[in-house]
C-alpha cells in the first residue's frame, strides 16, 4: 500500500515533469535548440500568479482572483518566450544563416535564464512564498489511496494537451509546416513555409507548457521561489532524454518515469539519494542508447 | 593589501584555474557542462586529505588534480561516445551524480558540507594559478595543442592528417578534469568550506558561460571571461554598498552577467578574445617596439 | 604495372543500393603525374575518399608501394606516404596559415616537444614563402581569399612530404595567374620525386601538367592513356557529350 501510494505521488510529480519535458522536446525536435530558459518561464508564471493573486507589501500585489492571476502569469511567460526567440533563435539565424547547427542559442538561453531568475529575485526577493489555492487541500480517497485534486488535474491536463499537440502536428497545415522546419529549415523556406512566422509558434507553445506546469506545481506544492524551475527542469531534461529527443509521447512517458523513480528512490533510500538514480539512469542511457527509449533521429550537433 | 582585495584576487585566480578546466576540452571541440563535478572531486579529495588524514596542503593540491584526472579519464570514454547537445547533457548528468554521491558520504560531511582548517593564502593560490597558466600555454604550443585545435575545427581532416581523434579528446578532457580538481582544492582551502549545494548546476553553468564569453580560440579567452565574471559582480556589489538607493545593484549583478552573455553571443559569437584580435594586438605591439 | 606506387584492383563502393564505384582498376606509376577525369558524378571524389580512408572499401584492394592499405585506418595512411587536398577548401578556419601548414607535418614530430614545434613552425613559414604565400604569416585563414586558401591547402599537403599526393580539383576557382603559380608549385614538388594523382575539370591544366590520364564514367573506368590519346578517343568524347546532352 505504502509503495502504491508512492507510485501515485510519483505519477503526480511526473505529470508536471511531463509538461516541461514536452516543452524541451518540442524546441529540440523542431529547432535543434536545447532551450534552457524553460525553467525561467516555469518560475515566471508561478511567481507572477503568486504576486498578483496575493495581497501584501510586495510589488504588483493585487489580490486578484486566482484564475485571472494564472492567466496573466501564462501571458507573461509567453511574452518572455517570444522575447527569447527574438534574441536567440531568430537573431542567430538572421546573422549566421543557420541557428540550428550552432550551440550559440543554447548558450544565450543560459544567459536569459540568469537574467529572468535574478530579475524576479530583485523584484520579489529570494524567500520561498506560500501559495494557497482553493482546492489545493482537496484530496480524493480511492480505496485507501490519497490523490490530490491539483495533481490529478495536472495529470489529466498533461494528457489532454499532448493529445491535442499530437493531433496538431499530425493533421493541420501548421503541423506540416512545423515538421518541415524540423526536417530542414532551409528546404522548408524554399518550399514556401514562412519560417519566421512559424518558429515563434514553437516558442509560444513552449511558453504555455512551461507556464501551465509552473502554475500546477505552485498549486500542488503550495510554494514558489525564484529557483523552483531549476530542479524541475533538470528532472524534465532527464525525462526528455529517456523518451528520446524530439519525441512528444516519449517525453510524457519519460517525465512520468522520472517522477516515479524519484519519489520511490526518496521513499526507499531517503532524500539524500534522489539525484543518483535519475542521473545515473540518464548517463547510462546517453552512453548506451543516445536516442532514448523511443527516439528516432540523432539531433544536436552543437558546433561552437 | 586589504583582506577584501586579497579575497577578490584569490577568487579571480581560482576562477581562472576552473575556467581552464572547461577551456581545454572546449578547445578540442567538447562542450563540458559538468565543471562542478571535477571541482567537487578535487575539493573533497584535497579537503579530505588535509582535514581527515593530516596531509600537507601542498601535497593535497596535486593529489586532488590527479584524482580528478583519473575520474575524468575513466568517464571520458563513455562521455565521448556522445556528441553535441548529448555531450552537454552527459557532462551535466556526470556532475549531478558526483554531487549525489558526495552527499551520501557522511565521513566527508554529507549534506552539511566539508569544513577544513588548512588555509590556502594568496601567495599559494597565485603560485598554483601561475603554474596552471604556464601548463596551458605550454600545452597549446605543442603539437598536441595544434591537434586539439585542429580537431575542434574539422575532425575528419584532422584524422586524415594523422591525428588520433579519440586520444586527443580523451587527453584534453582528462587535462581539463585535472585542472578542475586543482581549482576545487584551492577553492575549499581558500574558503575553508565546500558543499554540494553551492557547487551544483548553476556553478557549472556559470563556468561554461564565462569561458565561452571570453572565447575558446586562445588561452587569453578564459582569463578575460574570469575577469568579467569576477570583477563586474564585485564592482556592482561595492557600488551597492555606497548608498542605500543603489541597493538593487547587488542582486542585479547576475542580470548584468546574463545580459553580457547574451550580447556577446549576438555580436561576438566566438567570444570576446578571438584569434584575429590577438594577432592584431601582437602586430601592433611589434610595430611599436 | 612494373613500377607502380599505387595500384587499385577491382575497387567497388555502394551507397545503399547505388553502386558508385564499379570494379575500377588502375595503377599510378612512381614519379608520374596522373590525372583522374570524368564527367560530373563519375565517382572521382569517391575514389579519393576510398584511397584516403574517409570511406571504407566494399570490395577490391588498394596497394601503396606494394603494401595492402585497403583496411588501414585513415589516420595511419599519411605515415605511409599518402596526403590529399580537398575539392572544397578544408583548411582549419581558426588556425593561422603557418599552423595549418604545420598540421601537414605534425604526424612526424613527437606530441609534447616544444622545440620541435618551433622548428616545425619555421619550416612551415619557409614552405609558405617558397609558394609565394608569405604575406599572411599569422593570419587566421578564414579571412583569406579563396585562391590563397586553395594554394595553402596544397602547401599543407606537401608539408606532409608524401610519396603520393592526391589533389581534388586544385585549380577550380583559381584565376589564370593563380593557376600558373599552382602549376609551378606542383612542378617543383614533382622534381622532388613526389607522385601526383589529380582530379581536375580544367583540361588545359591536365594537358600541361599530367602525363597519364584515367577516365571514369558512371563509376567505371572507360579509358586510360596519354592526354593526347584521351583527347582523340571517341568513347571519352561520347561520355562527356552524353553527360552534357543529358
Amino acid at each position: 500500500m505504502q509503495t502504491l501510494q508512492q507510485l501515485v505521488n510519483g505519477l503526480m510529480l511526473g505529470g508536471i515533469l511531463a509538461f516541461v519535458a514536452v516543452g524541451f522536446t518540442l524546441t529540440i525536435g523542431m529547432l535543434n535548440f536545447l532551450n534552457f530558459t524553460i525553467p525561467a518561464l516555469f518560475m515566471l508564471a508561478a511567481m507572477t500568479m503568486w504576486a498578483l493573486g496575493t495581497t501584501g507589501a510586495h510589488p504588483f500585489a493585487a489580490g486578484m482572483p486566482w484564475l485571472a492571476a494564472a492567466a496573466i502569469g501564462i501571458a507573461v511567460a509567453v511574452a518572455a518566450s517570444l522575447l527569447i526567440e527574438r534574441f536567440t533563435y531568430r537573431f542567430m539565424k538572421a546573422k549566421y544563416g543557420d541557428a540550428t547547427e550552432h550551440a550559440l542559442p543554447l548558450v544565450s538561453s543560459l544567459g536569459f535564464l540568469l537574467i529572468f531568475e535574478h530579475l524576479v529575485l530583485t523584484l520579489w526577493g529570494s524567500e520561498p512564498q506560500r501559495v494557497e489555492l482553493p482546492l489545493a487541500q482537496a484530496d480524493l480517497r480511492i480505496g485507501g489511496l490519497i490523490v490530490g485534486v491539483p495533481q490529478l488535474a495536472s495529470l489529466a491536463l498533461a494528457f489532454i494537451l499532448v493529445a491535442l499537440l499530437s493531433t496538431l502536428l499530425a493533421r493541420t497545415r501548421l503541423g506540416r509546416a512545423l515538421r518541415a522546419i524540423a526536417e530542414n529549415p532551409d528546404a522548408a523556406t524554399l518550399m514556401g513555409v514562412e519560417v519566421n512566422r512559424i518558429v515563434p509558434i514553437v516558442f509560444i507553445l513552449t511558453g504555455v507548457l512551461a507556464a501551465l506546469a509552473g502554475i500546477l506545481y505552485a498549486a500542488s506544492y503550495r510554494t514558489v521561489s525564484p529557483f523552483i524551475g531549476d530542479d524541475v527542469a533538470a528532472d524534465a531534461i532527464a525525462g526528455m532524454v529517456l523518451g528520446g529527443l524530439g519525441n512528444v509521447w516519449g517525453a510524457i512517458v519519460g517525465g512520468l518515469l522520472v517522477g516515479m523513480v524519484k519519489v520511490l528512490a526518496i521513499s526507499w533510500f531517503g532524500a539524500e539519494i534522489e539525484k543518483i538514480p535519475v542521473w545515473g539512469l540518464l548517463l547510462l542511457l546517453l552512453v548506451v542508447k543516445p536516442t532514448g527509449l523511443f527516439g528516432h533521429t540523432r539531433i544536436g550537433k552543437g558546433k561552437f | 593589501m586589504s583582506g577584501y582585495l586579497a579575497g577578490v584576487l584569490a577568487q579571480l585566480a581560482i576562477n581562472i584555474v576552473i575556467a581552464y578546466s572547461v577551456f581545454l576540452p572546449a578547445a578540442a571541440g567538447l562542450l563540458n557542462l559538468g565543471a562542478a563535478g571535477f571541482v567537487l572531486v578535487g575539493a573533497y579529495t584535497a579537503g579530505g586529505l588535509t582535514s581527515r588524514l593530516g596531509v600537507p596542503l601542498v601535497a593535497a593540491i596535486p593529489l586532488a588534480g590527479l584524482s580528478a584526472a583519473l575520474i575524468a579519464f575513466l568517464v571520458s570514454f563513455p562521455i565521448l561516445r556522445t556528441r553535441g547537445v548529448y555531450m552537454v547533457l552527459a557532462t551535466f548528468a556526470f556532475a549531478e551524480i558526483v554531487g549525489g554521491i558526495l552527499l551520501n558520504i557522511p565521513a566527508l560531511g554529507g549534506a552539511a558540507g566539508l569544513s577544513v582548517s588548512a588555509y590556502a593564502g594568496l601567495p599559494l593560490v597565485f603560485a598554483v594559478t601561475a603554474l596552471v597558466v604556464g601548463f596551458v600555454a605550454w600545452l597549446l604550443a605543442t603539437r598536441f595543442g595544434l591537434a586539439m585545435r585542429a580537431v575542434h575545427d574539422d575532425e575528419n581532416v584532422a584524422l586524415l592528417f594523422g591525428t588520433n581523434l579519440r586520444l586527443t579528446q580523451v587527453l584534453a578532457f582528462t587535462a581539463g578534469g585535472a585542472l578542475g580538481g586543482i581549482g576545487g582544492a584551492l577553492l575549499v582551502h581558500q574558503f575553508n568550506f565546500i558543499d554540494v549545494q553551492t557547487t551544483g548546476v548553476m556553478f557549472s553553468i556559470f563556468v561554461l558561460l564565462y569561458v565561452l564569453m571570453g572565447g575558446t580560440q586562445t588561452a587569453w579567452g578564459p582569463i578575460a571571461g574570469a575577469l568579467f565574471f569576477t570583477l563586474v559582480p564585485e564592482g556592482l556589489r561595492r557600488a551597492a554598498e555606497l548608498s542605500p538607493s543603489l541597493k538593487f545593484l547587488e542582486s542585479s549583478r547576475y542580470i548584468v552577467f546574463g545580459a553580457g552573455v547574451v550580447l556577446v553571443m549576438m555580436w561576438r559569437p566566438e567570444g570576446l578574445i578571438t584569434r584575429t584580435l590577438v594577432e592584431r594586438c601582437y602586430g601592433l605591439w611589434r610595430r611599436n617596439a | 604495372m612494373p613500377d607502380a606506387i599505387l595500384s587499385v584492383e577491382g575497387l567497388c563502393k555502394r551507397f545503399g543500393g547505388l553502386t558508385v564505384i564499379d570494379d575500377v582498376s588502375f595503377g599510378v606509376r612512381r614519379g608520374s603525374r596522373t590525372a583522374l577525369i570524368g564527367p560530373n558524378g563519375a565517382g572521382k571524389t569517391t575514389v579519393f575518399n576510398l584511397l584516403s580512408g574517409a570511406y571504407s572499401v566494399d570490395r577490391g584492394r588498394i596497394r601503396l608501394e606494394g603494401e595492402d592499405i585497403t583496411a588501414l585506418p585513415a589516420r595511419l595512411r599519411i605515415g605511409r606516404g599518402l596526403a590529399r587536398s580537398f575539392q572544397n577548401v578544408r583548411l582549419m578556419p581558426h588556425l593561422s596559415t603557418v599552423e595549418n601548414v604545420m598540421l601537414g607535418e605534425q604526424w612526424r614530430s613527437p606530441p609534447f616537444s616544444l622545440a620541435r614545434g618551433r622548428r616545425a613552425g619555421e619550416r612551415a613559414a619557409r614552405a609558405l614563402a617558397d609558394a609565394g604565400l608569405d604575406t599572411y604569416p599569422g593570419q587566421v585563414v578564414a579571412t583569406l581569399p579563396y585562391g590563397i586558401q586553395k594554394r595553402i591547402e596544397v602547401v599543407r599537403a606537401l608539408a606532409a612530404e608524401p610519396k603520393l599526393l592526391l589533389l581534388d580539383e586544385p585549380a577550380a576557382g583559381l584565376n589564370s595567374a593563380e593557376t600558373a603559380a599552382l602549376r609551378a608549385l606542383l612542378e617543383r614538388a614533382c622534381e622532388r620525386g613526389i607522385t601526383l594523382l589529380v582530379v581536375e575539370h580544367d583540361m588545359n591544366f591536365v594537358k600541361q601538367l599530367c602525363d597519364h590520364v584515367v577516365v571514369l564514367s558512371f563509376g567505371r573506368k572507360i579509358f586510360e592513356g596519354t592526354p593526347e590519346e584521351v583527347h582523340a578517343d571517341a568513347g571519352v568524347r561520347q561520355a562527356y557529350l552524353g553527360a552534357a546532352a543529358a
